[in-house]
């Protein structure tokens, strides 16, 4: 396995300074973001905290019926310990009334639609708050585009988008976040008993290696599996990433004109600075 | 001398270098049964062109068993052919292939990489720098790749080597539809016009055709004459297999009709050439 090791106290005034800086020169002060009461979402909400201050931070919990109580716990665990702003929004009915007019709807279609449904409230949220929306996407799930497009992937800023899960967790330990929400099993709590390792087939420390050995240190397929990885899981991983590249771009604009959106358009994100 | 040349306007599948040499040998038995003498495909044609970070994965070096098919196909067929190859250098090069008999006759390294605009090639790939004509039983080739058609002093170095046939392979994106035809088609064809009747040689342009992130290659492949002539008309944005029949007396008749060749000074070019450089410390 990888060493993930990083030196967490740098990481946490980079991302406190990115957070503070993007937010401010987008011409905001505050933030929104969902608060499933996960991991990710709770260490965002940590991090947008000491950039922002409390009052500048605004969680939504989203719950369906199907939820884990427990998340919804830890979530307001979290908002009292911060002292953060929150509202809860429960999505049942909304996503109910679109589900019963559908005949069959797969776990996927329900997973992505409530996922889309929280985006949808999420950024309405954010224009009544006067606030930038959060993303909590981790470096893991953004690779393998293990997350839905247009829906928990969507958000104004990704503050730990370059982090692996693995490194996630030691980083929560760094800002304290309690051993319970630490230490509970990874889940996009789309429905009941998902979790992300057995969806994705290895547990995370496996994942994380396979990907850092092909992302960062450019290995190959055939290097990677001599060193001992499992074929399967990385085949599987590995097609996850190519599979999903589509999620990670700018759908293609057909272009004929001498500058074109995406392609030869290419002012930067921040230019309104 | 006649040759019948066959040029593959083909579609390569983005990074899929298996799926495309399928392709390859799929058109190469099509020109094989038409009795073609060459083979013609266009830039990165086995590998795919808007690569990015897939770059490095599809590099292929030039004794790669992968060829093996493509090689045993030419005992009976000279094949060019575009792909990324990963140098002896441990660089990668955006590189053709000239395939004849069983063995490798020729590879070129693409000179001028675009890199503005929609164009990242020098951020993946390094830059060739030699600019060869190399002898094959159809007579002196050179081959260009795309961005270097655009410059003629490039066109200017395989006339200074006596190539008859220049191959050029392209992966043009279109641009430009406000005239009956792409702007970029025009132009393509207005230096092709140029440099054939000046250089009096022939030039083979084969664009390749398909999307890629928005980009859609043009096609618009043909053959284009030192007196003037397009042959093999390809058609624009369509999979083609087209076919003609040169005749490389045109170039002598052509180099009787307008002389340019025994009026040609190489030792001027170069002593002007020292010259600029010196005066500009080695630099354009």
């Amino acid at each position: 396995m990888e060493n993930f090791s990083l030196n967490y106290e740098l990481v946490k005034k980079f991302i406190i300074e990115f957070i503070k800086e993007e937010v401010h020169s987008n011409g905001f002060n505050r933030c929104v973001l969902g608060l499933s009461g996960g991991l990710d979402s709770v260490l965002v909400a940590y991090l947008s905290k000491e950039a922002l201050g409390k009052e500048n931070v605004k969680a939504i919990i989203m719950p369906y019926k199907t939820s884990n109580p427990a998340s919804k716990e830890d979530a307001l665990v979290t908002i009292t310990h911060l002292g953060i702003l929150y509202e809860t929004i429960d999505v049942t009915k909304i996503a109910d009334a679109y589900f019963k007019k559908e005949k069959e709807m797969t776990n996927i279609r329900m997973g992505n639609f409530l996922a889309r449904t929280r985006m949808s409230i999420l950024f309405d949220k954010s224009r009544e708050f006067e606030a930038l929306v959060m993303g909590t996407s981790n470096k893991s799930e953004l690779i393998l585009g293990y997350s839905t497009w247009h829906g928990d992937m969507a958000a104004s800023l990704c503050p730990i988008g370059d982090l692996y899960k693995t490194q996630i967790f030691e980083f929560a330990q760094f800002m304290k976040i309690p051993k319970k929400i630490r230490t509970k099993k990874p889940s996009a709590d789309l429905w009941p008993g998902q979790t992300d390792e057995k969806e994705l087939g290895a547990k995370y420390i496996q994942i994380d290696s396979i990907l850092t050995l092909y992302v960062d240190q450019r290995k190959t397929k055939d290097e990677i599996i001599a060193m001992g990885y499992s074929q399967k899981i990385v085949e599987s991983l590995l097609n996850r990433i190519k599979k999903t590249q589509f999620k990670r771009t700018l759908p293609p604009v057909a272009k004929f004109s001498p500058r074109t959106f995406g392609l030869d358009f290419l002012y930067p994100h921040d230019l309104t600075k | 001398m006649k040759i019948k040349i066959a040029l593959a306007q083909i579609n390569p599948l983005l990074g899929d270098i298996g799926k495309n040499r399928e392709k390859h040998l799929e058109f190469i038995e099509k020109a094989i049964e038409n009795n073609a003498q060459i083979i013609v495909f266009p830039e990165l044609s086995i590998a795919g062109y808007r690569l990015k970070d897939f770059t490095m994965e599809v590099a292929l070096p030039v004794d790669s068993n992968f060829f093996n098919p493509i090689l045993k196909q030419s005992k009976k067929i000279d094949i060019a052919f575009g792909f990324v190859e990963r140098g002896d250098d441990s660089n990668i090069y955006n590189s053709a292939m000239y395939v004849e008999n069983q063995s490798i006759k020729s590879v070129y390294r693409k000179i001028y990489l675009p890199t503005h605009g929609m164009f990242q090639e020098l951020r993946f790939m390094g830059r060739g720098e030699k600019v060869t004509t190399f002898k094959t039983r159809y007579g002196n080739f050179s081959m260009l790749i795309c961005r270097d058609l655009f410059h003629p002093s490039l066109l200017f170095l395989t006339y200074a080597q006596k190539t008859d046939i220049v191959l050029g392979m392209s992966s043009m994106p279109l641009r430009g539809v406000t005239g009956e035809k792409p702007a970029i088609q025009e132009t393509v064809e207005k230096a092709i016009d140029t440099y054939t009747n000046f250089f009096s040689q022939f030039i083979v342009f084969v664009n390749r055709v398909g999307f890629e992130d928005g980009l859609g290659f043009y096609g618009g492949s043909f053959v284009g004459t030192p007196l003037g002539k397009k042959l093999a008309i390809a058609g624009i944005l369509q999979e083609k297999l087209t076919f003609t029949t040169i005749d490389l007396e045109e170039i002598y008749k052509k180099r009787q009709l307008f002389p340019l060749v025994r009026e040609e000074d190489l030792n001027i070019v170069q002593n002007n050439l020292s010259r600029i450089l010196e005066e500009n410390n080695g630099k354009f």
